[in-house]
């Protein structure tokens, strides 16, 4: 079993995604986008310990935190890889991606690390630069 | 509530799309910064072509209007080298990461923790970037067209038919 299933051209399903994208411009207005969630979602984390302090942080006043269209934007993206892996049989429980397991070795808590601390500066990052 | 439900039919209709282009995975992303496997670039690029025309003819005709940010020099270049060098470790970028879950390579849970931690951060920290890094070089709301004062169809066409000669290259190299 090759867990690839049926790719499908990239050109062809990066076009689809570009019309969808027109779609949601058109009849939502609204433009994709995923590093904002990440922001509510930890803020709506941070309202259940000290609900008084969020309130009060000038960044979760400018991003309330709450489930908005981008949050199920995310959920949907969720649910879309599912069903199209799981359909195509390339869904596939996997601790360690293919290439990193050939130059890191087969250990988890070195990912782990890397994959954490990876996340923590990229989305710092796109903060940032508001992407 | 519709907002909402025109979200998840989004995320799910582009899920769907970016599990079937095999743009997920963290080989194919690393494979990209590696310059070994182009997948990513061609799907993203593609993405961009066709909702570039399509933004802008629905813009043109009044029936969307463009979402500008603004542009500032010391958050969009300190960001980007930021974003870029955690993006190389992780290799899944935000959206991806809920993806690659989703397809079962679970090891992106933990960049999911990670960029959870990393806006908790931010937030901390922007009263003091906003003193700092983002005032400076801030240029306001720009686009391309109008600083070369040009239509937008001067700088989508040439875009568009520069993007295909560069597939044409890719495709040649067998990348």
């Amino acid at each position: 079993m090759s867990h690839n299933g049926k790719p499908w051209s990239p050109y062809l399903a990066g076009a689809l995604s570009g019309l969808v994208s027109i779609g949601s411009v058109w009849f939502a207005g609204k433009y994709f986008g995923a590093s904002t969630t990440f922001v509510k979602t930890v803020g709506m984390l941070e309202q259940l310990f000290s609900p008084d302090r969020v309130t009060q942080m000038e960044y979760f006043i400018k991003e309330v935190p709450k489930v908005d269209w981008q949050s199920m934007f995310l959920v949907g993206i969720f649910a879309g890889a599912l069903l199209a892996s799981m359909t195509d049989r390339s869904f596939k429980l996997q601790k360690l991606p293919p290439l990193w397991e050939g130059r890191f070795g087969s250990g988890i808590g070195k990912r782990g690390i890397a994959a954490f601390l990876g996340g923590t500066v990229a989305m710092f990052g796109a903060r940032l630069a508001d992407g | 509530m519709n907002q909402l439900f025109y979200g998840l039919i989004t995320g799910f209709l582009f899920g769907f799309l970016l599990q079937k282009g095999r743009v997920l995975r963290y080989d194919k992303q690393v494979g990209a910064l590696l310059l070994k496997d182009m997948t990513i670039i061609k799907f993203m690029l593609t993405s961009v072509l066709v909702a570039m025309v399509g933004t802008h003819l629905l813009v043109d005709l009044g029936l969307a209007k463009l979402s500008i940010k603004p542009t500032i020099m010391g958050g969009n270049i300190i960001g980007g080298l930021l974003f870029g060098l955690g993006w190389g470790a992780l290799g899944y970028c935000p959206g991806t990461s809920i993806g690659a879950v989703a397809e079962g390579r679970y090891d992106a849970l933990w960049g999911v923790a990670g960029m959870l931690f990393g806006a908790a951060l931010y937030a901390e920290a922007f009263p003091a970037m906003k003193a700092s890094v983002l005032t400076w070089g801030n240029f306001g709301k720009i686009t391309l067209p109008q600083l070369l004062g040009v239509n937008h169809w001067f700088m989508i066409v040439p875009f568009v038919l520069g993007t295909l000669f560069l597939f044409r290259w890719i495709e040649k190299k067998g990348l």
